[in-house]
């Protein structure tokens, strides 16, 4: 199968108001396959928005895509030019923001953004346009669609909201999904409904999608494969149950090791500490010799300083990035 | 609450002394261009209700001037010939609002003529001259602050939103205009043009003229609004949904710059009355026979006026309760403006 996203060697760094650059992305590649579920995992700072805003070329102003390429299909986006980014956004890649309650415009009612998405893209006439926009809040509001299109963003919840923005992402049927930690914001529940929707969605339209969090437990059965982000760098990308069930990047591991579980084992009273990955993220603008992680790797050796650690398969589709299974 | 009390009772005072001006025809006991050559420079009529004799009358009257013996300029009441005032009598013919021809007026008085306000050097009455002449003035200071707002709205929007050579041309372009003496531009404009012009055209001139030479300070401020509005979230969103640039542009970006075109608007109106009244005053503005603020100030300019008849002062002070009354919209617009930020911050926190 051919990847219907394809990112190669793309490298993003911010200029600091000093002049400087410091890298927030360094040598990220991965493609995704149509109808995939892609999910990035990653802590702040570690380029997770950076990747979502390179990808459609929607960065602050002090962001500088310094290399590599974003392929979909015959277009390479980082070199396309204003007009065909703007036809290519929205209607084929979509971006989901990550606060919904400041991604909506607070004066405008809802039924009235989603119908501007499907307008921007569309010379619909004005009962066609009314008639699809009610047919996408269809897909996402099952009950009182025509309500909630009425309401204003202040009236509605955080969940319906976030349903608000998957609807604007969904209107004109793209082919790609990007979503921004579209539930950070939210409660486990609304989390899960959320998810449902997703699930929906791409099981109806089989569209392909980027999944950015920093909550492991999400990605158990809604993504395909998993992409873990460390310092701006792959450290780890494969299938989503190889990676979740027996990480391998020591990185991956100790993330996974301390998420917090609600009940230890049964007759277990004493109190354990939960387990902390140790030291701080790496701070991306002094110059990183070696592996990124190396400073916090509870399993570092010695060429972990020295250099760079190279991508290494551990099957067709699993690569880690470390040296333990450089051979 | 009280904000909006406060606002509402500047617009409410502006909306009065506006209402006053547009229908100065009805307010006006006189057509402002009717001369009287009997009596150049009359004071201010006393209006009396009591009589030489201390008879009280029911109905206010004026007593007719005559000159004094022995002077050609001094009056005195003539108290033998008291002329009662009379309310809405028919007088001469005027167009209400542009189009109403109606010769219906506040007051007159019988078989005379009434100046409350005193008489210019040929006579014609300075009451009706100065509310006509307002309607000039506050014509030019609205249309040159719609101009100059116009510009600055669109030359602070590029700027802000495109950003990059064009921001620095602008806003370099802006810091000229804002460092200008804009007086001595005025005259080197006016003085490219033909010495005689009609008064419409010169009307219209010193309007484009007041309009064009002020955008600078509403565009910067109006850059300002743009360049932190476009930063926000859901104007990337839409971005990421494949908005186009004037669409931002209109729905999202412009629409916030409101609060500050109307504080601009409210500080500029004022002053661009007082640019026109200080045009006119130089020769350089509206000409006679056309009444202006400015232009009945003008006679000011000889020192006989200046120093004997008080009464010609009068225009000028007509500017002061149209100023204040701008400046307290200004103000509480502003303070309603900073309301309103507050309250959507807390409440950007609580969601």
């Amino acid at each position: 199968m051919i990847a219907i996203l394809e990112i190669q060697d793309l490298h993003v760094s911010y200029r600091s108001s000093g002049g400087g650059l410091c890298p927030a992305l360094t040598s990220v590649s991965f493609g995704l396959m149509p109808g995939e579920i892609m999910g990035v995992l990653g802590e702040s700072g570690s380029g997770k928005s950076t990747l979502a805003g390179s990808l459609v070329r929607l960065l602050p102003a002090n962001a500088r895509i310094t290399r590599g390429a974003v392929q979909f299909e015959e277009t390479d986006l980082l070199r396309a030019n204003a007009d065909e980014l703007r036809q290519i956004r929205g209607r084929r890649i979509s971006l989901i923001f990550q606060e919904p309650s400041l991604a909506l415009h607070p004066t405008m009612r809802v039924g009235e953004q989603v119908r501007q998405v499907l307008a921007a893209h569309d010379s619909l006439g004005k009962s066609a346009l009314n008639e699809q926009t009610r047919q996408v809040f269809d897909q996402v509001f099952p009950e009182e669609a025509d309500r909630i299109s009425h309401s204003y963003p202040h009236q509605l919840s955080g969940g319906q909201r976030q349903r608000v923005l998957i609807a604007q992402a969904i209107a004109c049927g793209p082919s790609v999904v990007i979503a921004d930690e579209p539930t950070a914001s939210l409660d486990p529940t609304t989390q899960m409904e959320i998810l449902g929707v997703f699930r929906n969605l791409r099981e109806k339209l089989g569209l392909a999608m980027i999944f950015i969090t920093h909550n492991p437990a999400l990605l158990c059965g809604f993504a395909d494969r998993v992409l873990v982000l460390y310092a701006g760098k792959v450290a780890e990308c494969g299938p989503a149950e190889t990676v979740l069930a027996s990480p391998r990047h020591p990185y991956t591991k100790a993330l996974f090791h301390s998420i917090p579980t609600v009940f230890d084992r049964p007759g277990n009273t004493r109190k354990t500490k939960l387990p902390a990955i140790l030291g701080d993220s790496a701070r991306s603008s002094l110059p990183i010799q070696g592996c990124p992680f190396e400073p916090r790797c509870t399993e570092r050796m010695d060429t972990c300083k020295e250099r760079e650690p190279t991508r290494v398969n551990l099957s067709a589709s699993h690569t880690v990035s470390c040296f333990k299974y450089e051979s | 609450m009280k904000m909006q009390r406060a606002l509402t009772r500047w617009l409410l005072a502006l909306g009065a002394l506006h209402g006053t001006v547009v229908c100065a025809g009805f307010f006006a006991p006189y057509d402002p261009a009717v001369q009287n050559r009997m009596y150049p420079y009359l004071p201010p009529m006393r209006v009396h209700l009591v009589d030489t004799q201390g008879h009280l009358h029911a109905r206010p009257f004026v007593y007719q001037p005559k000159l004094r013996v022995g002077s050609f300029d001094q009056y005195e009441e003539d108290i033998t010939d008291p002329r009662p005032v009379k309310f809405l009598p028919s007088g001469d013919y005027y167009r209400l609002l542009g189009f109403l021809s109606c010769r219906r007026h506040l007051f007159g008085a019988k078989n005379a003529r009434i100046y409350l306000l005193g008489t210019d050097a040929y006579g014609r009455d300075q009451l009706s001259r100065l509310l006509f002449g307002g309607q000039v003035s506050l014509v030019a200071g609205l249309l040159g602050a719609g101009i100059t707002l116009l510009i600055g709205m669109c030359i602070g929007a590029v700027a802000g939103y495109f950003g990059g050579w064009r921001d620095t041309l602008l806003m370099r372009l802006a810091e000229l205009f804002m460092a200008l003496p804009w007086l001595y531009l005025l005259f080197a404009i006016r003085a490219f043009l033909p010495l005689a012009v009609s008064p419409l055209k010169a009307f219209f001139l010193i309007i484009v003229v007041i309009g064009t030479v002020g955008w600078a300070r509403p565009a910067r401020l109006v850059r300002g609004v743009v360049l932190s509005a476009k930063e926000r979230d859901f104007v990337r969103a839409a971005r990421g949904f494949g908005a186009t640039n004037g669409y931002l542009l209109r729905r999202h970006i412009l629409p916030e710059t409101s609060s500050v075109l109307l504080t601009q608007a409210a500080i500029l109106i004022p002053q661009y009355v007082l640019a026109e009244m200080t045009l006119s005053f130089l020769g350089l503005g509206v000409p006679e026979p056309v009444p202006s603020w400015g232009n009945l100030l003008s006679s000011l300019q000889q020192y006989s006026v200046l120093i004997s008849h008080w009464w010609m002062y009068l225009p000028a002070v007509a500017i002061v309760p149209f100023y204040l009354g701008y400046l307290g919209l200004a103000s509480s617009l502003h303070e309603r403006g900073a309301a309103y930020k507050i309250e959507s911050r807390i409440l950007g926190n609580l969601t």
